[in-house]
């Protein structure tokens, strides 16, 4: 049942468009097309891209954070966890909203910067606009991912690697950070699978120019109506998710073995 | 000997407090060179706090820890010269065996192939040879224990502290390690200093053991020294079992205990003062009961495989016995509609009559009530006209809905059984019952207790209760009307005593022993 929907995107990718379930014709040619036009193409790129600099901001302001929250005394670790929930109780989508106000001309970031002097900033619909609307909405679950690894570990391993000689930072290097490894694997799948394919940000933050694979989706199936194409879309991502996925995984088994 | 020794750790008056609980009241305390050296005390004594100071997890609120002479209060603990053994091991899990301990090897930067020799030495010293390539998850809990000692000894350290590294290990492999862990030291020449709560364990490995209590420490002496010249009862009973009788002491080298003067070898103390009196079980004697110097009964045997441990009665406890009155049933309840009500007249001491509050009444009347339904329903209200005078009084309790039963209080001037020999007190109420109550007790015993309030205590001290048991002659299921006896104990003094004579219970018995068998020493606030 789960998969249904799934096998029925695969079958609409490989058929013709007008074509139905009982009468159709396999074809190649919806892969074909996107593969053979260099804006899909560029598109593509342009989304692993986003993806990947979302991913890797999150990363690195994320660890600070959760490291400092696992550090924190119990009763402040709850609280400081509730307040990187608190963003979620809200709609995805309404916050995205909030950032425009933030970001657009005469908002928030362009008056605070023009009263040291430079006037007329506008970040919206810019790589800059989406990136912080990305980063802002995929942050918590990577910090989340790395507290959990974080405060799994025993303190009492610190401890003895400061008793073997080991220097705070030598200790972090050597003991914390591999341990955190599987905390940071899964804080990088849900951070980069959903940005991947994400569609509203871009088109909020984005405008018309920082058009991502899920918009172009999103259009094969609202706007212009080619199913077939949007489906055969859906696949290519599906395959390009799955394939990077092993590779991590292949990663997280290794450190989880290390952990373990 | 010790002097020729060279002092390698010095504790001077440290003192620690976590919050307002004191854990280390001042302690003072030398550590030489090459010495095994046991801190031993029961959970909370401050023993593994004063050991994470010396490795400098901790900070000492008060005073100094010196190292051959200088003070390291201030080092971290990766600039001091000791290593640790953990107590639940803390190995690195994202490590195998080869990487922990080489660990602190590589901090130091020591070239490859020296770690490699380094750790190989290790390996054959704490025979996991062929192990360096295994996770630590793949190692038993002995043998992790087994690299957590080496990854700190290869550092070669000083000192290693070790923190009840045996206590996860089950009895077999601990006494393996008692016996690896002094090999080790002794082949390794190094200062161990041991925690544990484990006297055997001390007993077996230490050249000196520091007994603490409540942080602060009370005898440092050798394993010997310490089994055989207690400073005080607490560390007699800690160290090895004991018989601790209350006695005083008559002059030098004479001590009553039980009314009767015994010799001993104990000289120094104030004429009549007050002490405790030890005598191991291994040193009394079984005897005839006209040859003992002390007669008793003979109340368990149990085999312990090298000998008997057999606990003797020497002096009687204190009992007083008590009229249980079973009633007629329906005096004892009333109702109305689906609404019922249950009470019991009483006895009350005169003593106790000073704060006494409604709840007390309640429970001593066994007032209750419920409905059909089987729900317990609760007591409003209570009336009475009770009086701080002897003398009978009525006591009503009612219910939310208004039912009532009235029931008699009666207050007398309650005798007390007092039995000075064992220091101790007794006392019980008579008390009234009805049959179905006492069927339907699920715990008997502890229900006679509370009806009677029933209640034993130190002479001494009022506040220190003493155990008190249910005797009683009845049929609990076929009760009927009447009256009955139920006598409520305590406990004799017993001394328990290991012999490899056979003896059956119940046999009169005479216990003899040794003038320097019997240590004398000053009472302190510690129990018998």
């Amino acid at each position: 049942m789960l998969l249904l929907p799934m096998l029925l995107i695969l079958f609409y990718s490989l058929i013709k468009p007008g074509n139905t379930i009982v009468s159709f014709q396999v074809t190649l040619a919806n892969y074909v097309k996107f593969f053979t036009d260099k804006d899909f193409l560029l598109i593509l790129w342009r989304s692993l891209s986003i993806a990947l600099k979302t991913t890797a901001l999150c990363l690195i302001l994320g660890y600070p954070i959760a490291y400092f929250i696992a550090r924190s005394p119990q009763k402040l670790q709850s609280t400081l966890i509730m307040l990187i929930t608190v963003p979620m109780w809200i709609n995805m989508l309404v916050r995205t909203y909030a950032w425009i106000g933030i970001l657009t001309k005469g908002g928030l970031v362009s008056t605070i910067l023009s009263w040291f002097g430079f006037q007329d900033v506008d970040l919206m619909y810019t790589q800059t606009a989406v990136l912080i609307g990305m980063v802002y909405n995929y942050l918590p679950f990577m910090i989340l991912q790395i507290n959990t690894s974080l405060s799994k570990m025993d303190p009492s391993l610190l401890e003895a690697a400061s008793d073997l000689g080991a220097s705070p930072v030598q200790s972090f290097l050597r003991v914390t950070l591999p341990l955190s490894v599987p905390g940071i694997v899964s804080g990088i799948t849900l951070v980069f699978l959903p940005a991947v394919s994400a569609f509203f940000i871009p088109k909020l933050l984005g405008g018309g120019s920082w058009f991502l694979i899920g918009n172009v989706i999103e259009n094969q199936f609202i706007t212009v109506g080619e199913w077939n194409f949007g489906s055969a879309i859906s696949v290519i991502m599906a395959i390009i998710m799955m394939l990077l996925m092993s590779l991590v995984r292949k990663v997280d088994s290794k450190g989880k073995k290390e952990a373990a | 000997m010790e002097n020729a020794k060279k002092k390698l750790i010095q504790f001077k008056n440290v003192q620690k407090s976590f919050g307002d609980q004191i854990i280390l009241k001042g302690i003072d305390l030398d550590i030489n060179e090459n010495e095994f050296v046991t801190l031993l005390g029961p959970s909370g004594c401050g023993k593994t706090t004063l050991l994470r100071i010396l490795g400098g997890f901790l900070e000492a609120d008060e005073g100094k820890v010196l190292i051959d002479g200088k003070d390291i209060s201030d080092l971290p603990p990766y600039k001091r010269e000791l290593n640790t053994v953990f107590q639940k091991y803390a190995l690195f899990p994202n490590m195998n065996v080869y990487d922990n301990i080489a660990f602190g090897l590589r901090i130091k930067k020591v070239s490859n192939d020296i770690i490699e020799q380094k750790v190989m030495r290790m390996l054959r010293l704490i025979g996991l040879e062929g192990y360096e390539k295994r996770e630590i998850t793949q190692l038993s809990g002995g043998q992790q224990q087994r690299v957590a000692i080496a990854r700190a000894l290869v550092n070669e350290p000083n000192v290693l502290l070790l923190d009840e590294p045996l206590g996860a290990l089950d009895l077999k492999l601990r006494k393996e390690m008692q016996y690896e862990l002094k090999r080790i030291q002794q082949e390794v020449g190094i200062t161990f200093i041991f925690v544990t709560h484990d006297q055997e364990e001390a007993l077996t490995m230490s050249d000196k053991i520091v007994v603490m209590k409540d942080g602060e420490i009370q005898q440092v002496g050798s394993p010997a020294e310490i089994y055989n010249e207690p400073k005080n009862a607490y560390v007699a009973n800690f160290i090895g079992e004991s018989n601790i009788i209350p006695g005083t002491m008559v002059s030098d080298r004479v001590v009553r205990f039980d009314d009767k003067d015994f010799n001993c070898v104990d000289v120094g103390f104030k004429p009549n003062e007050e002490v405790d009196v030890v005598i191991r079980p291994e040193d009394l004697e079984i005897v005839k009961p006209s040859q003992g110097k002390i007669k008793g009964t003979v109340d368990s045997v149990l085999f312990k495989g090298m000998h008997n441990e057999v606990m003797v009665e020497t002096v009687l406890g204190s009992h007083v016995t008590v009229n249980m009155v079973i009633i007629n049933d329906s005096a004892n309840q009333k109702d109305e509609g689906d609404v019922h009500i249950s009470a019991n007249d009483f006895y009350l001491d005169l003593e106790d009559m000073k704060d006494i509050q409604e709840k007390d009444l309640i429970a001593r009347a066994d007032a209750q009530a419920w409905n059909d339904a089987d729900e317990q329903l609760s007591i409003e209200r209570v009336e009475t006209d009770l009086k701080e005078e002897l003398g009978n009084y009525d006591i009503t309790f009612y219910t939310q809905g208004g039912l009532s039963i009235t029931k008699h209080i009666r207050v007398v001037d309650q005798a007390v059984v007092k039995n000075e020999k064992k220091n101790e007190a007794v006392s019980a109420f008579n008390f009234f019952k009805t049959a179905d109550e006492i069927k339907e007790s699920v715990a008997l015993d502890t229900d006679l207790k509370t009806w009677a309030n029933a209640q034993a205590w130190k002479l001494d001290n009022e506040d220190e209760g003493v155990e008190v048991f249910a005797e009683y002659d009845f049929d609990p299921e076929n009760i009927t009307e009447g009256v009955y006896p139920v006598t409520f104990w305590t406990k004799g003094r017993e001394l328990k005593v290991h012999t490899t004579k056979n003896v059956e219970e119940g046999a009169e018995v005479g216990l003899t022993f040794a003038p320097e068998d019997i240590h004398v020493m000053e009472k302190m606030g510690y129990g018998s």
